[in-house]
């Protein structure tokens, strides 16, 4: 459940940290994001000498939520923080790794690039 | 079918069963497992290996590589990394890989085309056939990702799960102070 000022650890090696959810892309009136959609957020901590700056306003795939994601299976998988994957405006991740486990149901919503950079899928 | 498919998941079934069907499942094959008659059903959509190398031989496409799943990945069986000259290049890699897909099941019914990502940049576009994923990349976002290292380099060890046991272990502190009262005899 992200939505607008939700702060967010960010799961690759771009060179941000933190970023904060400001829009939810897709829908006009939606009130929180999911994992897999993709949000507008700016970005609040970056590493220095990063290509990536604080207050750059950029988009971002979410990866990873403490609310649980279901399955039809009745798998439940829940993680302990919020995290996303800086991605520019044509899909292409910003950084080279991922980390952290990332769920399956991101390859099927079409985000192979992710998932292949992923080192554990759940 | 997914009564059918419920009772197998039910039945104590090995692992790989599950992720059998993850791999297939992003298409909606996930009926590939309930009967063993459909499942040359799902194997006319999908591309395999051989073909992928042919095509992407047929398209000259440069420094193809195949990556056998190992302890990497086991969402995929295989990962193929090729090269194109330019963003044209890559862009006909891609469409020549759907046209392959095309061709091989003309006729049916229902036609099951493998999910492409990234078509309209043309930097790194991902053909997702299931068991076989083929990622196209011009040579600036080949050296960028450095794919084939990710996949080859030996994975961070794990740290055993013995050493986390024995630290869980409370120990008693050894009372020495008392001597142990002497049994007499």
């Amino acid at each position: 459940m992200i939505q607008p000022q939700t702060h967010l650890n960010v799961a690759d090696n771009s060179g941000a940290r933190e970023l904060m959810c400001i829009r939810i892309v897709g829908a006009s009136n939606r009130r929180y994001a999911h994992i897999g959609d993709i949000i507008v957020a700016v970005i609040k901590e970056a590493l220095p000498n990063t290509p990536l700056e604080r207050s750059e306003v950029i988009r971002a795939v979410i990866v990873r939520t403490c609310k649980e994601l279901k399955r039809d299976n009745g798998m439940i998988i829940r993680y302990d923080d919020n995290a996303a994957v800086v991605i520019d405006q044509e899909g292409n991740p910003k950084g080279t790794r991922v980390f952290g486990a990332i769920a399956r149901e991101l390859r099927q919503l079409s985000f192979t690039k992710i998932v292949s950079l992923a080192p554990e899928v759940l | 079918m997914w009564a059918a498919l419920r009772s197998r998941l039910l039945q104590p079934s090995p692992p790989s069963l599950l992720n059998q069907q993850w791999k297939l499942g992003f298409a909606g094959l996930g009926r590939c497992l309930s009967t063993s008659g459909a499942e040359s059903v799902g194997d006319r959509g999908l591309l395999d290996l051989q073909e992928v190398e042919k095509v992407l031989s047929d398209v000259k496409a440069d420094d193809v590589r195949v990556i056998p799943a190992g302890k990497h990945f086991d969402w995929a069986d295989y990962m193929v990394v090729a090269t194109g000259r330019s963003t044209w290049h890559v862009k006909n890699i891609a469409q020549a890989l759907i046209y392959k897909a095309k061709q091989k099941q003309k006729g049916a019914r229902h036609i099951i085309l493998p999910s492409v990502e990234g078509q309209d940049s043309g930097k790194w576009i991902v053909v997702d056939s299931g068991k076989v994923i083929v990622h196209a990349l011009d040579e600036k976002a080949r050296a960028y990702y450095d794919l084939e290292n990710l996949w080859t380099a030996e994975p961070p060890q794990k740290e055993s799960k013995q050493d986390l046991d024995k630290a869980f272990v409370k120990i008693r502190p050894k009372n020495n102070s008392k001597k142990p009262a002497k049994i007499s005899t």
